[in-house]
């Protein structure tokens, strides 16, 4: 998403391509996000490639929890704190091979966010941690940090339930994302600043949808209203619907990626979905990741699907290759 | 990018302009429970007015696309509008987007292996009492006809949309679910069979071709015969 483009370098040796970013969100909270970000990573880790997970919820943090690791002794907070300034430093390992976490435990109760300039800087260096995959559990909101995450992402992620609220919320999400990464990626001033008007809702000139914003940058200036409509396909939300209940709920995927292009003009990919399941709740009970605790639920086979998916972008390019069956882990393990 | 007044009636319905009419027909119909009042997808997002003019249009597409005489009609139109817009293109050099450039779409990158997703879509609702059920396979789970039916019939997916996808005739389909050994063909057929059978109702397709085999060739009939008669047997 940040530059569309694709990161090239052959894994030899001392060299190796940067790590894809991946962020996870959604808006709403208590939606699965972060059961999510925890067992996606744990089976992109399972086929073979190395992850990362951070927990880039620094006031509700436990993707540590979900993922069934203690809580490392360093975190985030140290590096909002500046006590620790090499991020990489707090990628701990874990009981499961090939993945590592960077948590965001013990946050400061009195300012646990970054600043702008530790964010910048903290994206920067997930940039360079030595992994093919860094997954970004994001908190709940439409918090700028949050949507600095997302839209300094390769990939973003946008994680619905099948309930109004979610939907709402979901939505909401996205229209952050499209007015702050037009209004990030735009050079032009004067569209910057219509982008700008265009972001307080109740705006004079009357632009209520993205749509709206393009017709109305279009008219300000041609050229630089086409140089916005393409910035817009940088965004390309990929969508997985959680709690699916129903051959209806599942539908609903398809419909949401139908509203981004008559909404908002971008392309979304839906990425699948996850049944509602009630071993997710055992897993979290037993702190151990579902596709490590019931790998056979439908739920734990839905995210190995979505995992492969999302894997798909990482074997694609050849830096990137699965290690042998040979090296996995557990004798359990098989491809989903 | 245009606006959703801006789209041509394939782009409306999200259809190639080569479509054929069933599909028109799917994708209307699928336009038209996502944009339905009501519709989950469509809360908050919106604004009612707006959520009417686009039933209309979809509604208009609709009715253009599925007569192949008026779809004929429209083409032509297009056609003549896309030659023109090609003309003052080249000929003003880079004047404003016409209405009907036609964009081209990325193809979609991460398609890893076929999925069943998609079918979901076109299955007609069985109601289904057990949807909820989601069985939680032990390790040791059998992948019988049965089990592979329940995936089925959870994902409301018809033994007809099963076929169209993996070119397997309904009959031999059934056969599987119902264990009827004796009437299937040679294993390395009813290997391919249940490979793709499982992969359409998202069970494991290793796993389940490895159980159902297992079972299939250990109840080997005296003479699995070819000859046999598919409809013979009740
Ligand atoms: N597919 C599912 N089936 C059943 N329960 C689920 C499912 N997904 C998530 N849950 C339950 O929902 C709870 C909340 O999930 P989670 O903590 O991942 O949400 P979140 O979106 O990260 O929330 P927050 O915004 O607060 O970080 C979990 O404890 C889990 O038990
Ligand atoms: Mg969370």
């Amino acid at each position: 998403m940040k530059t569309g483009s694709k990161k090239k370098g052959a894994r030899t040796g001392t060299e190796r391509a940067a790590p894809r970013l991946i962020a996870l969100g959604g808006g709403k909270g208590g939606i699965g996000k972060t059961f999510l970000a925890a067992n996606l990573s744990v089976a992109l880790s399972r086929l073979g490639l190395e992850v990362v997970a951070v927990d880039a919820d620094l006031e509700g943090s436990n993707l540590h929890t979900c993922l069934g690791v203690e809580p490392p002794p360093m975190s985030l907070a140290d590096f909002v704190a500046d006590r620790e300034v090499d991020v990489g430093k707090l990628a701990a390992a874990t009981s499961i091979p090939n993945l590592r976490l960077i948590a965001a435990t013990h946050a400061n109760l009195w300012s646990p966010q970054p600043s702008d300039e530790q964010r910048v800087a903290l994206v920067g260096h997930l940039r360079k941690l030595p992994a093919d995959i860094v997954l970004i559990d994001l908190g709940a909101g439409t918090h700028p940090a949050v949507m600095d995450y997302y839209l300094s992402a390769d990939e973003g992620v946008v994680v619905f339930a099948p309930e109004p609220t979610s939907v709402e919320n979901g939505y909401s999400f996205m229209r952050a994302a499209f007015y702050r990464g037009m209004h990030r990626w735009m050079s032009d001033e004067p569209l910057r600043d219509l982008i700008a008007q265009a972001m307080d809702q109740h705006n004079e000139r009357g632009i209520r949808t993205p749509l709206d914003l393009l017709r109305a940058a279009r008219a300000l200036d041609p050229a630089g209203g086409r140089r916005l409509e393409k910035l817009v396909h940088r965004l390309r939300p990929r969508i997985i619907l959680n709690e699916a209940r129903s051959a209806t709920d599942i539908k609903m995927g398809f419909a949401i990626k139908s509203v981004c292009l008559k909404y908002f003009g971008i392309e979304a990919d839906y990425l699948g979905y996850v049944n509602h399941d009630d071993v997710v709740r055992k897993s979290v009970l037993a702190r151990k990741p579902l596709v490590l605790s019931h790998p056979k639920s439908d739920a734990a086979i839905y995210v190995g699907r979505i995992a492969r998916k999302l894997a798909a972008g990482s074997f694609r390019s050849k830096a990137v290759r699965p290690k042998a069956r040979s090296n996995a882990p557990a004798p359990t393990h098989r491809k989903l | 990018m245009k606006s959703i007044l801006d789209q041509n009636f394939y782009e409306l319905l999200e259809v190639q302009p080569d479509a054929p009419t069933d599909e028109i027909e799917r994708a209307y119909q699928i336009a038209h429970s996502t944009y339905d009042t009501g519709s989950l997808a469509l809360y908050s997002v919106f604004e009612e007015g707006d959520a009417v003019v686009l039933r209309e249009r979809l509604d208009t597409a609709y009715r253009v696309l599925s007569d192949s005489a008026s779809r004929r009609e429209y083409d032509a139109a297009i056609a003549a509008e896309c030659a023109e817009v090609d003309l003052e293109a080249n000929g003003n050099n880079g004047g404003s987007v016409g209405p009907l450039e036609i964009e081209l779409e990325l193809p979609l990158e991460i398609e890893f292996e076929a999925e069943a997703e998609p079918q979901i879509i076109a299955s007609s609702s069985v109601e289904l009492g057990e949807f909820d059920d989601f069985e939680d396979d032990p390790e040791d789970t059998v992948y019988d006809g049965d089990r592979l039916r329940r995936a089925r019939l959870r994902r409301e997916l018809e033994l007809e949309h099963i076929a169209s996808i993996t070119k397997i005739t309904p009959t031999y389909l059934s056969f599987l679910e119902e264990d009827r050994f004796d009437d299937l063909p040679a294993p390395v057929y009813v290997r391919g069979f249940v490979t793709a059978y499982a992969r359409c109702v998202g069970l494991d397709p290793a796993l389940v071709a490895r159980s159902y085999m297992e079972r299939f060739e250990s109840t080997a009939p005296p003479k699995r015969s070819r000859k046999k008669n598919l409809f013979a047997r009740s």
